[in-house]
C-alpha cells in the first residue's frame, strides 16, 4: 500500500480551484489546524519513547484524516505528502520501520510544510492574497520517506536504530540538528501561532447545555415577574422574592457566556516543547521543560496573546540563563536545566510562572547598567524588586548585562510592554546562581475590568483600577508650576507631573467644586502621573464595549462601558494619561 | 445586502424609498435601507478633544453607537433640542466595514417613494462647495428633497461641510 509509482513523485503544484466553496476550505483549514497541532505534539512525545505504539496511532490517525480532507478538496500535494507520511508510520505500527532520530525530524519537518500549504490556502482563501497556483517543494521529503520505507521492506526483521539513518540521503543525514537559528525559531514559532487564530470554537456540550437551561430559567423569572405585576394586587414580597430570582440568573448567565470564551492553555503551553528542543539543540545545551496545569481555562483572547511573551521568556530563559551542561555539572547541578512553566488561578486571576534553574539575575552588572543608562540615580539604592525589575526596562539588555552572551537576547521590555497590554503584570524573583521565576499574572479575561470611577465636570470615567497607586486630597500635596505652564505635584517627596482633567477634556461647563476635587496617582509602564478629578464615584467592575473604529484614533480613550444608570462612560487608557505631552492637538473622527 | 439592493440597476439610479427628515427647514433624504432605527434623544457622553459636531457616544441597547450632529456637521446654527429632534441610527460604510452611527436631525418627515422620473442629479452650487456628499435631487409635493450620501458625510474630515444655503432657504419659504 505505501509504494507510490514513479509519475507521482515530483512537485506538484497546488490550486485553489475557483469554484470551491469558501467555507469547505474554511473548515479543511481549522480541521487541519488541529491535526498539525496534534502531529506536533506526537512527534515530541516520540522523540521521548519510540516505543508508544498509542503515539504512533494518533499520529497515523493524523495523517490520514489530513489525506482524506485534502483528498476531497482535490489537493494533491498535500494529499501526496500525507500519504506518504501515513505509510511511514503505517511501517512503524506494523514494526516494520524503527522509529529514529531521522525519521522524527522528517516527520517535523513535513509538518512544517504540511502548514506551510495550510497558511497559504489560508491566506488564498481569505482574499489576503491573489489566487495563484502554491508551490512549495515536497519531492525531497517523499523521495527520503520512500527510502526508508523501500529499506525497511528490504531488511524486513527489525532494523537497528540508526539503520535507516544510513540509507537516507546525505541531506537528511544533517537533520537532526534543527537549523534554526533563536531568531528565527521565534519568529516561524510565532508565525504558525499567530496563524492559529481558530475561526471556529469548540465549546464542551456541558457548557452550551448549562447555558439553554438558564436562558430557560430567565424566561420562566421574567413571566413570573410579568405575572406579579399584572396581578390586580401587586405582592411586593413575591416581587422581590422572583426579582432576587432573576438576579440571580443573570449574573449566572453571564459567567456562564464568559466561560464558553475560556479554554484551557494547554495549546499555547505546549507549543513551547518544540521551541526549548529547538533551541537547546542549536544552543548545545541541555533543556528539560515541565508543564504544570495545563488544564487551567484562560480567555481566549489572552491565550493568543500571551504565546508570543511566553516564547520570548522561554527562549531567554534557555539562551541566557541555562548553562552548558559541564559548566552545571561543574556547579554541581544536574547537567540537564528545567525550565517549568506553571499557570493556575489565584484571586480572579491567572497566574503563569516561568522558572528556570539556571545563572539568576546578576544584581551588581543590573546596576551598573542602570547606572551608566542613568535609570537610577547615583547613590540611590532600588530595592530587591526594584532592582530586578529595570530588567524590564527598554534598552536594557539582559545578554550583556546577566551573562555576557552576546546578542540576539530578545528585550524584556517588549514582554513587558505586550503582558502589560493584557492588563497584566510581571514579578521577578531570582537567586544567584540558582535560577529566575518570572510570574505574569493576568486578568481571567479581557471583557471586563475592575474600575475606578472619577467624575470630571459633569462627565464620568473609568480608570482602570490595576493602574491606581493613590488618591489624596489635594491640600495634602504641593502643586508647583514650573516654566511652560506645567505642573507637578510634591507627595511624600516624590515629585509627579499633574493632568488637570477637567481642562485637558475642556469640561469647564460646570462651577468648580469647593473641595478642589481629589487627586489620583496612576503608574504604569514605570511612570507616575498625578489626575485631578472633581470626585471619586466609586468601583465598580464594568464590561468593556469597544467604541468602533472611529474613536480609535484617540489613544486617551481605550473604550466605553454602560454604567448603572444606562449612561455610556468612557475608560482612559492609563498607558496614555502617564505618557501624554503637554500639548495635544484635536483629533480627527472617522478613519 | 443593503448595499447590494442600491447597486442593483433593475432598481434604477438612486429611486427607491427614503426617509426624509426635517434640518434647519429644509427636507433631506437618506435611503431606507441605510437606516437601522430612529430613537429618540437620549443622554449622549461626549469623548474629550473631539470636533465639535461629534457629540458623543450613546448606549443602544448594550451596544455603543457614535452620534454627530448634522446641524453642526453642514455648519447650520444650532437650537434647542425639541421634542421632534431623534437620533436616526443608519448603516455606515467605513473603508468596507458597516458601522452604526447616529444622526441628529431636527424631525423626521416620512418614509418616501422616490421614482426614478422624480429624480435629478445635484445641480453645480457653485463656489467650488464640495457637494459629493448630495448624492441626488428629488422633486416632489412641491419642494425639493436633497438625497444625502451618509457614508461620504461621517468619513468626511472638514469640520464643517457648507451646505449650499439654497436647500434650507428655498425650503424655509416655501413651508
Amino acid at each position: 500500500m505505501s509504494t507510490l509509482s514513479e509519475e507521482q513523485v515530483g512537485e506538484i503544484p497546488l490550486e485553489l480551484k475557483a469554484d470551491l466553496d469558501a467555507d469547505l476550505v474554511n473548515e479543511f483549514i481549522s480541521d487541519a489546524r488541529e491535526q498539525l497541532e496534534n502531529i506536533e505534539q506526537g512527534t515530541l512525545a516520540l522523540e521521548k519513547n519510540a516505543q508508544n505504539q498509542e503515539v504512533i496511532h494518533t499520529l497515523f490517525r493524523a495523517f490520514h484524516t489530513f489525506k482524506g480532507n485534502a483528498g476531497f478538496l482535490d489537493l494533491t500535494a498535500i494529499s501526496q505528502l500525507a500519504h506518504m507520511l501515513e505509510s511511514l508510520l503505517d511501517g512503524a505500527r506494523e514494526n516494520r520501520l524503527q522509529i529514529n532520530l531521522v525519521i522524527i525530524e522528517i516527520i517535523l519537518k513535513s509538518r512544517d510544510t504540511l502548514q506551510q500549504f495550510v497558511d497559504e490556502i489560508e491566506a488564498q482563501n481569505s482574499g489576503k492574497k491573489p489566487r495563484q497556483i502554491i508551490l512549495i517543494p515536497t519531492a525531497a521529503l517523499k523521495v527520503s520517506m520512500r527510502h526508508m520505507l523501500s529499506d525497511a521492506t528490504a531488511h524486513p526483521a527489525k532494523s537497528v536504530p540508526g539503520h535507516t539513518s544510513e540509507s537516507a540521503p546525505a541531506d537528511m543525514k544533517a537533520a537532526p540538528t534543527p537549523a534554526l537559528s533563536h531568531d528565527e525559531a521565534i519568529t516561524a514559532n510565532s508565525a504558525h501561532m499567530n496563524g492559529a487564530t481558530p475561526h471556529l470554537v469548540k465549546v464542551a456540550t456541558s457548557k452550551l447545555d448549562g447555558l439553554v437551561d438558564l436562558a430557560g430559567e430567565l424566561l420562566i423569572a421574567q413571566s413570573l415577574i410579568v405575572q406579579n405585576i399584572s396581578s390586580p394586587t401587586v405582592n411586593r414580597h413575591a416581587l422581590s422574592r422572583n426579582l432576587d430570582q432573576l438576579n440571580r440568573i443573570s449574573k449566572e448567565l453571564q459567567r456562564t457566556a464568559m466561560a464558553m470564551r475560556m479554554v484551557p492553555i494547554r495549546g499555547t503551553l505546549q507549543k513551547m516543547h518544540r521551541l526549548v528542543r529547538d533551541i537547546a539543540a542549536k544552543q548545545k545545551k541541555n533543556v528539560q521543560l515541565i508543564l504544570e496545569g495545563e488544564d487551567t481555562e484562560v480567555d481566549r483572547t489572552i491565550v493568543e496573546k500571551i504565546a508570543d511573551p511566553l516564547m520570548h521568556m522561554v527562549c531567554n530563559a534557555i539562551d541566557h540563563a541555562i548553562e552548558l551542561p559541564d559548566r552545571r555539572a561543574a556547579m554541581g547541578k544536574h547537567p540537564t536545566g528545567t525550565i517549568r512553566i506553571r499557570a493556575y488561578h489565584k484571586s480572579g486571576n491567572i497566574i503563569i510562572e516561568v522558572e528556570d534553574d539556571g545563572v539568576g539575575l546578576n544584581r551588581e552588572r543590573i546596576l551598573e547598567k542602570a547606572l551608566a543608562n542613568g535609570l537610577v540615580k547615583p547613590g540611590a539604592t532600588p530595592d530587591e524588586k526594584e532592582l530586578l525589575s529595570l530588567i524590564l526596562q527598554p534598552g536594557f539588555s539582559t545578554a550583556a548585562v546577566v551573562t555576557n552572551i552576546s546578542g540576539r537576547g530578545v528585550g524584556m521590555d517588549v514582554v513587558q510592554k505586550n503582558i502589560a497590554k493584557l492588563r497584566g503584570k510581571i514579578d521577578i524573583k531570582s537567586t544567584p546562581g540558582h535560577g529566575t521565576t518570572f510570574t505574569l499574572r493576568l486578568p481571567l479575561t479581557l471583557a471586563i475590568i475592575d474600575g475606578l470611577i472619577i467624575r470630571v465636570g459633569g462627565q464620568r470615567y473609568i480608570l482602570p483600577a490595576i493602574a491606581v497607586r493613590e488618591s489624596f486630597h489635594p491640600k495634602s500635596g504641593k502643586v508647583t508650576s514650573l516654566p511652560g505652564g506645567v505642573e507637578v505635584v510634591e507627595m511624600r517627596k516624590e515629585i509627579m507631573p499633574l493632568l488637570r482633567l477637567r481642562e485637558h477634556f475642556h469640561l469647564m461647563d460646570g462651577a468648580d467644586d469647593a473641595g478642589g476635587g481629589i487627586m489620583v496617582v496612576i503608574e504604569t509602564d514605570g511612570k507616575k502621573r498625578c489626575l485631578l478629578a472633581d470626585e471619586l464615584v466609586g468601583k465598580q467592575e464594568v464590561v468593556i464595549k469597544n467604541l468602533g473604529e472611529v474613536f480609535q484614533t484617540d489613544p486617551m480613550v481605550s473604550g466605553g462601558a454602560i454604567l448603572g444608570d444606562g449612561c455610556v462612560g468612557l475608560i482612559l487608557d492609563a498607558s496614555a494619561l502617564v505618557h501624554l505631552e503637554p500639548e495635544t492637538k484635536e483629533l480627527k473622527f472617522a478613519v | 445586502m443593503a448595499a447590494l439592493f442600491l447597486n442593483d440597476p433593475a432598481a434604477g439610479k438612486g429611486a427607491g424609498k427614503y426617509l426624509t427628515f426635517i434640518l434647519g427647514g429644509g427636507a433631506f433624504g437618506i435611503p431606507i435601507l441605510k437606516v437601522r432605527e430612529i430613537i429618540r434623544l437620549i443622554e449622549i457622553t461626549p469623548i474629550p478633544r473631539m470636533p465639535d459636531y461629534v457629540r458623543g457616544v450613546v448606549n443602544l441597547r448594550g451596544k455603543i453607537v457614535p452620534v454627530i450632529d448634522l446641524r453642526m456637521k453642514f455648519g447650520l446654527p444650532t437650537t434647542a433640542t425639541t421634542n421632534r429632534s431623534c437620533i436616526i441610527v443608519t448603516l455606515v460604510t467605513i473603508a468596507s466595514a458597516t458601522k452604526l452611527m447616529g444622526l441628529i436631525v431636527d424631525a423626521i418627515d416620512e418614509v418616501y417613494q422616490i421614482h426614478q422620473e422624480d429624480i435629478e442629479p445635484a445641480p453645480d452650487f457653485g463656489k467650488g462647495a464640495p457637494t459629493g456628499y448630495i448624492q441626488n435631487m428629488a422633486k416632489g409635493k412641491g419642494h425639493v428633497k436633497a438625497l444625502l450620501n451618509i457614508d461620504q458625510i461621517v468619513q468626511d474630515d472638514h469640520a464643517i461641510l457648507p451646505l449650499p444655503s439654497i436647500l434650507t432657504d428655498k425650503a424655509n419659504s416655501s413651508r
